[in-house]
């Protein structure tokens, strides 16, 4: 027996074994469409239960998807979301600290400079008459100047 | 990324083989359809953003894997590494001639003149018992690569073991299966 006689037998061998084979599938085939109708809702409520899990898990990404290119401040927190993003995510915030900060050194200012324009209309107007009749007022002219 | 509708087309498509796989591993009708269910939603839960050429083997492994879980829960591993063992000393039959005899036949499986009577629905019967009678990983083989039409390196990345092994189970398969019908009258 020469190589090719080797050859065509080991391949015929193959081809009679893959066709056997084939049939027997068929009939598996066949028998697995005869399942009982219990079966066969059973299964198709695992495929539904299986199918309503990823729907479930796609509803969320989706979610997450829309958050972060809708509004900045609703990616915080989102870890795969790139570093650009999340800085500036958080500038609305560094903005709402300096302006709040402004708005307390304006508001300070604000009431120095209207304690000194009243001191200085105190001080600048004439000392009334009575002031000298004033007990205190006496103490304080006597009292020698603190500075 | 496997849509939906590709999801549920695939796994429409395979329950029905996985569940007769699953009852020729466990021998139990509703052991068989828990391990389709779990492998059901762990194919959805982790592999529902592969591409849907995946699926198929994706799906393979996992259902290898929930049954061998199954088998774990019931605490009867050690039957089963019995089983898994048994292709290892079973030697070759030689029934070549058997295969022999179906080279001159063709057509799909029908029953010869001595079982002319028994009906469709027995004849399927037979050759279902006949399957699930198989040594494990013969039967798993045989099933994977023509029941689930994986090629050989796939069948064997399913089984974890060499395409050449994949090739002896699936002839040893094929030997046997070939030989219990041939005695039982049926013939190809």
């Amino acid at each position: 027996m020469n190589h090719n006689d080797t050859v065509y037998r080991l391949a015929a061998h193959d081809a009679i074994e893959s066709r056997f084979a084939r049939s027997v599938v068929a009939c598996l085939t066949e028998s697995a469409e005869r399942v009982s109708p219990d079966v066969s809702e059973r299964l198709r409520f695992a495929r539904e239960k299986a199918l309503e899990s990823v729907r479930a898990r796609r509803g969320v990404d989706v979610v997450q998807t829309t958050g972060r290119s809708a509004s900045g401040t609703a990616v915080l927190g989102f870890s795969r979301s790139p570093w650009w993003l999340r800085f500036a995510s958080v500038l609305p915030l560094f903005a709402l600290v300096g302006g709040l900060v402004l708005i307390q050194d304006w508001q300070a200012r604000s009431q120095i400079s209207v304690a000194a324009e009243v001191d200085e209309a105190l001080l600048g107007d004439d000392l009334p008459i009575n002031a000298y009749r004033d007990p205190g007022f006496s103490e304080f002219l006597k009292a020698p100047p603190s500075e | 990324m496997a849509t939906d509708k590709e999801l549920s087309d695939f796994l429409k498509s395979v329950e029905k083989r996985a569940w007769k796989r699953a009852v020729y591993a466990v021998r139990d009708d509703d052991a068989a359809l828990d391990i389709v269910q779990d492998t059901m939603i762990r194919l959805s839960e982790k592999y529902a953003d592969r591409p849907a050429a995946e699926l198929p083997l994706l799906f393979q492994r996992i259902l290898s894997n929930a049954t061998m879980d199954w088998f774990r829960r019931q605490k009867v591993k050690n039957q089963v590494v019995r089983n898994f063992s048994e292709f290892e000393t079973a030697g070759s039959d030689g029934d070549f001639d058997i295969l022999e005899t179906l080279e001159a036949l063709g057509g799909p499986l029908q029953s010869e003149s001595a079982a002319e009577s028994v009906s469709r629905a027995q004849i399927l019967q037979m050759i279902d018992s006949e399957v699930a009678k198989l040594p494990a990983r013969q039967r798993e083989a045989f099933l994977l690569r023509y029941w689930e039409e994986l090629d050989v390196a796939e069948t064997a990345a399913s089984m974890g073991c060499s395409e050449g092994s994949v090739k002896t189970h699936c002839s040893r398969a094929v030997h046997a299966l070939a030989k219990a019908l041939k005695a039982k009258g049926i013939s190809t």
